[in-house]
């Protein structure tokens, strides 16, 4: 049995479906390295990242497949969760085979399984996009910090880049410790990581807009309807830690 | 006063506005401003009633002139009174949005002063917002009946959405209830609002630079259960909104009683809740699934089975058209067999090009089949638990329903027991 092991980044993924063209070693599995296991039985081959070889699979996927299925390859990727890996290896060799109409193969069980996850990191997405709460730091500063279950970062930090752009801003995953950060004056934004990142304090009057708004939560609640249930189902429990009105 | 304390007055009276979504617009933002709308909608928060939090929800003022029996913000009612200044609205507005609590503000009014008055006030927060504080997030203005056109056309080019309230399903209530109301203020403002937004539609086709005019369209609502009109005068009326004013949404209210009034229910009654759900499910059924109100209910049942969903009781009024073949049928054919929503439909179209489709496919396609399994066939092949027959069908999906939800349609908790007790013997 082989497995190929990749550096956990998008383009060693890509990289390693290159290499499954080529090798007369197809992998039985494909692993991002921090998952890495040595099992007996079973031969690892290292995967070196090629930006090149990465690449060509990138413009393959878009043309002889779909960008639909680029964007679930995506998504499903950024779940990081232990097995997709090898689940869009199937996924994408089934792509290569029938083109365009992979995303109709809604009984295949590698196409279903990359759906469902890619439709759970964009569902997490949208929320986030909703419940990401900032404080002021700077008179033009603001900082949020957010424990998502997924590696969704990079995919809400645009949206922030046309809605908030007159505020410099850090959207900090405290889970993986990175960041987007965005700076007003070049309209642009990064990933970075943030391991060396200092908390910075509120500005004084943070303090009363919080309050503003849990009072505002508070009053806007019909109390003949309490359902506490239904709250905990669209706003689960996990993201309560950074919701101001939760604390 | 405090903006603290006019905030926690002013939103508590706000509450029981149902419309809160903030979907419609796409408005871009500008190279100095701050904020955009986003075409869906985004909810930002959930309250602990499990209502979406999207927008700042907010009347200006509750000091009102008029004394509508249901309300609770009436002339002769004693609750703290509170009236916001333009200024107050927007730093809020621009404060909360600044830290993504909300997607803008929705604006209502009682009636201070005047109509006009009112509306005035109004105007002078949302243009403070868009002009000043170059705000390009999403507005809701509630247009305060009897308010001169001018001021109506005027709050258009600020807001996105505009929302004249219909209130009660029928004149003789609105009369009896809300006499300082009248129906051709509300349906005459309407109208107005409609032929503009149709206009300025109009206009931008030929000039891009045309000023948008409330680009999300207007929406209105009303109360359920505080009058006896039954859910067939509810939704015709509906459906006469959607035709006659193209309302982007009409919103149901269940009304939860909170004044003594010898004209409503009385204070103990329970807020119709899975009625106002029902309706909620047929007004759906009229915007998407191209239904009839007089497909659904008439004069024989003029309401709602609050036990089964609307698509499912009309199919089971009408089983002569099933079911019908999962791998031919059209898609809005599809559309009508009970569980069988939008999603479900394109996957089933998307799926059954490549693959002929059997039960077990659907299955792994997560095609919900707890009520579709009655009405369809797949590949010639019936899969239902109990024969094509009406009453049989209907105790089942029935009896299913409360154990899964463990509601009755009163809302009362049914335990285990009960639930297991009233099995009916011809489940197989
Ligand atoms: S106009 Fe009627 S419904 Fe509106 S606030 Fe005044 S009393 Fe209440």
């Amino acid at each position: 049995m082989v497995n190929y092991i990749y550096d956990s980044s998008f383009e060693g993924l890509l990289t390693a479906i290159y290499e499954s063209y080529y090798s007369d070693k197809p992998p039985e599995h494909i692993l991002p390295d921090r998952y890495v296991q040595q099992q007996l039985l079973c031969e690892n081959i290292q995967i070196v990242t090629c930006e090149q070889k990465a690449d060509k699979v990138y413009h393959a996927i878009l043309k002889k497949i779909s960008s639909y299925a680029l964007r679930h390859t995506y998504y499903a990727f950024l779940s990081e969760k232990q097995d997709i890996s090898t689940t869009l290896y199937h996924y994408l060799r089934l792509g290569f085979k029938v083109g365009k109409d992979i995303d109709r193969y809604l009984i295949d069980e590698n196409v279903r399984c990359v759906h469902d996850i890619s439709r759970k990191v964009g569902f997490e997405r949208h929320r986030m996009l909703g419940l990401l709460r900032f404080r002021q730091v700077g008179t033009d500063n603001y900082y949020a910090s957010f424990e998502p279950d997924y590696n969704i970062t990079a995919l809400i930090a645009p949206h922030f880049t046309k809605r908030l752009s007159d505020q410099n801003w850090i959207i900090h995953d405290m889970k993986r410790n990175i960041g987007a950060i965005y700076k007003k004056d070049t309209k642009a934004w990064i990933i970075s990581d943030m391991m060396a990142y200092q908390p910075i304090h509120d500005i004084s009057h943070e303090k009363m807009f919080q309050e503003m708004w849990k009072t505002y939560f508070n009053s806007i609640a019909i109390e003949a309807k309490q359902n506490a249930k239904l709250q905990r189902q669209f706003m689960p429990q996990r993201y309560w830690k950074h919701l101001i009105e939760k604390q | 006063m405090e903006t603290m304390i006019k905030l926690k007055i002013l939103a508590d009276a706000a509450k029981y506005d149902v419309s809160c979504s903030s979907s419609g617009s796409s408005r871009a933002n500008t190279p100095d401003g701050i904020g955009n709308a986003h075409l869906a909608g985004i909810c930002h928060s959930w309250a602990d009633d499990g209502r979406c939090i999207s927008l700042l929800k907010i009347l200006f003022t509750n000091e009102c002139i008029y004394n509508c029996a249901y309300c609770v913000n009436k002339i002769t009612s004693d609750v703290p009174r509170a009236t916001f200044t333009p200024e107050e609205v927007a730093m809020l507005t621009i404060s909360f949005y600044r830290r993504n609590y909300i997607e803008g503000l929705f604006l209502s009014s009682a009636v201070y002063k005047s109509p006009d008055y009112t509306m005035e006030l109004m105007i002078g927060a949302v243009k403070l917002l868009r002009e000043t504080h170059r705000f390009n997030g999403y507005i809701h203005m509630k247009g305060i009946p009897g308010a001169n056109a001018s001021l109506i056309k005027l709050a258009g080019l600020y807001v996105d959405r505009m929302s004249i309230n219909i209130e009660l399903p029928s004149n003789n209530s609105l009369q009896l209830l809300a006499p300082q109301k009248k129906k051709e203020h509300i349906v005459g403002s309407m109208g107005f609002l409609q032929s503009s937004i149709t206009e300025a539609k109009e206009n931008r086709k030929h000039f891009k630079k045309a000023p948008a005019f409330v680009p999300a369209g207007q929406t209105t609502q009303l109360i359920v259960g505080a009058t006896p009109e039954p859910d067939l005068n509810i939704l015709t009326l509906s459906e006469n909104l959607y035709k006659r004013f193209e309302m982007k949404r009409v919103y149901y209210s269940g009304y939860i009683p909170a004044v003594e009034h010898p004209n409503l229910p009385s204070i103990f009654t329970t807020p119709p809740r899975l009625r106002e759900h029902r309706l909620y499910q047929a007004d759906w059924l009229l915007r998407f699934y191209h239904f009839r109100s007089s497909e659904l209910l008439d004069d024989k049942n003029p309401n709602f089975d609050v036990n089964l969903d609307p698509k499912c009781d009309w199919a089971l009024r009408h089983l002569e058209s099933f079911p019908v073949e999962v791998n031919t049928a059209e898609y809005e054919t599809l559309l009508r067999v009970p569980g069988i929503g939008v999603t479900s439909a394109k996957k089933i179209l998307s799926a059954r090009k490549v693959q002929s489709l059997t039960y077990e496919h659907l299955k792994k396609m997560r095609v919900v089949l707890k009520r579709a399994q009655y009405f369809i066939t797949c590949k010639g092949k019936y899969y239902g638990k109990v024969d094509l027959n009406e009453s049989l069908i209907r105790e089942c999906i029935t009896y299913e329903n409360m154990c899964s939800s463990g509601h009755l349609a009163t809302g009362e908790q049914l335990s285990i027991y009960t639930c297991m007790r009233q099995t009916p013997q011809n489940i197989s």
